[in-house]
């Protein structure tokens, strides 16, 4: 899986591009997410129109970026998630827990948009 | 009962060929998309929990994955020589508890659970442990 980090203001889009199945992935992603919060970053989109696949390890990566961004009094923000992803948050009712937006920009625009 | 079977080696680099392999067979069998791919990972987790927790990551162990069907009914066996997994030790995560403290697995099981009708764990009496997977076709949809 490849990550590419887009800075937007003080928003990081995080670009997610392929299975998200267990390590080393899953490692790379957790990593990634406290590299942010250790720079202060305080709003995160993970971008996962990329991901087609995703199985317990990585829907656990997923919950654990969450609670990493939580803890730092932060927010985490989902992008394009994909059928099969999406159907993996119905069947496990954690789409009750995510915040999902159809487009990149949507999701970024969500987080001014809660400013007002 | 038609019967189709693959056997792989203790490697989730297989993993692959076991979500393509089930893929088919549910296909073939009359399952949609939608289902045939939460069969696959339901599948995919058993052999990853045997490969993780009953090989404990030895390489070149067996596994083989045996695919039963009749009219009513759409079943995976999995077979293999390692320790007895007993799911009655592992708990059921409580979604809010684990979203406050998440830890490594755990969820695996979980979805199995969700994403079929039954799963099972039987011991064999030549000692081979099997994992049995079952969909019904009239909650297919489920």
């Amino acid at each position: 899986m490849v990550i590419k980090e887009k800075m937007e203001n003080d928003i990081a889009v995080l670009n997610l591009k392929g299975d998200l199945l267990g390590e080393p992935d899953t490692t790379t992603l957790r990593d990634k997410i406290h590299s942010l919060v250790g720079d202060e970053v305080k709003k995160v989109v993970i971008d996962l129109g990329g991901v087609n696949y995703m199985n317990s390890s990585g829907l656990g990566t997923l919950i654990s970026t969450l609670t990493t961004m939580r803890n730092a009094e932060g927010e985490l923000k989902l992008a394009r998630v994909g059928k099969k992803v999406q159907n993996l948050f119905i069947i496990t009712q954690l789409v009750k827990v995510f915040d999902t937006y159809e487009t990149v920009d949507r999701a970024t625009a969500s987080f001014s948009a809660k400013k007002k | 009962m038609i019967t189709s079977t693959l056997n792989i080696s203790s490697n989730t680099e297989k993993l692959n060929a076991v979500r393509e392999f089930i893929s088919i067979a549910a296909h073939n069998f009359g399952f949609d998309d939608e289902t045939a791919s939460k069969i696959s990972l339901a599948v995919d987790e058993a052999c990853t929990n045997i490969i993780k927790h009953a090989y404990e990551y030895a390489p070149n162990k067996e596994l083989e994955i045996k695919v039963l069907t009749n009219k009513q009914q759409f079943e995976v066996i999995i077979t293999h020589q390692g320790k007895l997994l007993d799911p009655k030790l592992i708990k059921t995560p409580d979604m809010k508890e684990y979203l406050v403290h998440p830890r490594r697995g755990g969820l695996g099981i979980h979805l199995m659970r969700l994403l079929m009708d039954s799963v099972e764990y039987k011991i064999r009496d030549d000692k081979k442990c099997e994992v049995h997977l079952m969909k019904k076709i009239s909650t297919a949809v489920g």
